[in-house]
């Protein structure tokens, strides 16, 4: 694969088949987490860290274990028991890294193990039939398109805390319709690849 | 064998991933109050959330820090909600002391 091929990926992976803006996965830390940038920003990270080991880890076991004995129907049970394990190594390794954005983050820390992105990135790389290289670049570039995204909604968010929402919309309701519009200013990447 | 083989593998799986977080979390051990370790311990540790908060671990902190009173616990027993509430006012006495 060549150099140009990789970076159109990327480029693919991050902005045009964003991982929350058009493929809607991992809604739940972006409503969730993003009242806050230091935490939506940690909360990207975190998912960075996760999202690229697990995609890793599952492409190596996928091809050199599962596939030689063929075991490909049971992907799915042994993805997800990678994912839970790394979460929970993350979780450890941030408590006792920095206390506060382990308070911070609270219960979503531990949920980033029913976050579908991860579920997905790892399942998307079997299925899109990716080499080492492709799917190193695709388990960076998505996650990173989640950071992107999530640090863009929290510093919105910020801000539509100091103006005047109509009282039936204050919170989670003008946040979707936030969302909503960033959706549509997202979906007109489309045609640039 | 076609199912033996598969059992093993994940068997195997398991068994290295939960080595690994043994070791990370020994690794990563964070040193905390032991009164609530304490107090987590008098609980009925089934993690069921009925008291409002996210595990028996939150409601021991919560407890420690007077955020919730005992009975919001659900499945506690009788004897065991009563230790547990003299076991916090021995607790409370000694901090008032001390």
């Amino acid at each position: 694969m060549s150099v140009s091929a990789l970076i159109s990926l990327a480029f693919t992976a991050m902005i045009i088949e964003n991982v929350i803006l058009t493929q809607f996965l991992g809604i739940c830390p972006f409503i969730g987490v993003s009242k806050k940038r230091s935490s939506a920003v940690g909360m990207g990270v975190a998912v960075v860290a996760v999202i690229l080991l697990a995609g890793i880890i599952t492409w190596t076991l996928y091809h050199y274990v599962l596939s030689p004995l063929k075991m490909e129907y049971m992907q799915t049970i042994v993805f997800i028991l990678v994912i839970a394990a790394l979460v929970q190594m993350v979780e450890l390794i941030i408590k006792k890294m920095s206390p506060t954005l382990y308070k911070a983050l609270g219960i979503y820390l531990p949920l980033i193990t029913t976050n579908c992105a991860v579920l997905g990135v790892a399942l998307l790389n079997i299925r899109k039939d990716f080499g080492f290289a492709e799917m190193i670049v695709y388990s960076l570039f998505i996650p990173l398109g989640f950071l992107l995204v999530i640090t863009i909604f929290s510093m919105l968010r910020e801000k539509i805390e100091m103006s005047p929402v109509p009282k039936a919309f204050k919170g989670t309701p003008i946040a979707l319709v936030v969302a909503a519009i960033l959706a549509m200013i997202f979906s007109r990447f489309g045609g640039l690849i | 064998m076609d199912i033996l083989l598969p059992a093993l593998v994940l068997g195997a799986i398991g068994f290295v991933l939960g080595l690994l977080i043994f070791v990370v979390s020994k690794y990563f051990h964070v040193e905390e109050d032991h009164r609530i370790e304490q107090i987590e311990a008098m609980l009925p540790k089934y993690n069921c959330g009925a008291c409002g908060y996210a595990g028996c671990h939150d409601m021991a902190t919560a407890l420690l820090n007077k955020e919730c009173i005992v009975s919001q616990c659900k499945p506690i027993k009788q004897d065991a909600k009563v230790a547990l509430m003299a076991h916090l006012d021995q607790l409370f006495k000694a901090e008032k002391e001390g």
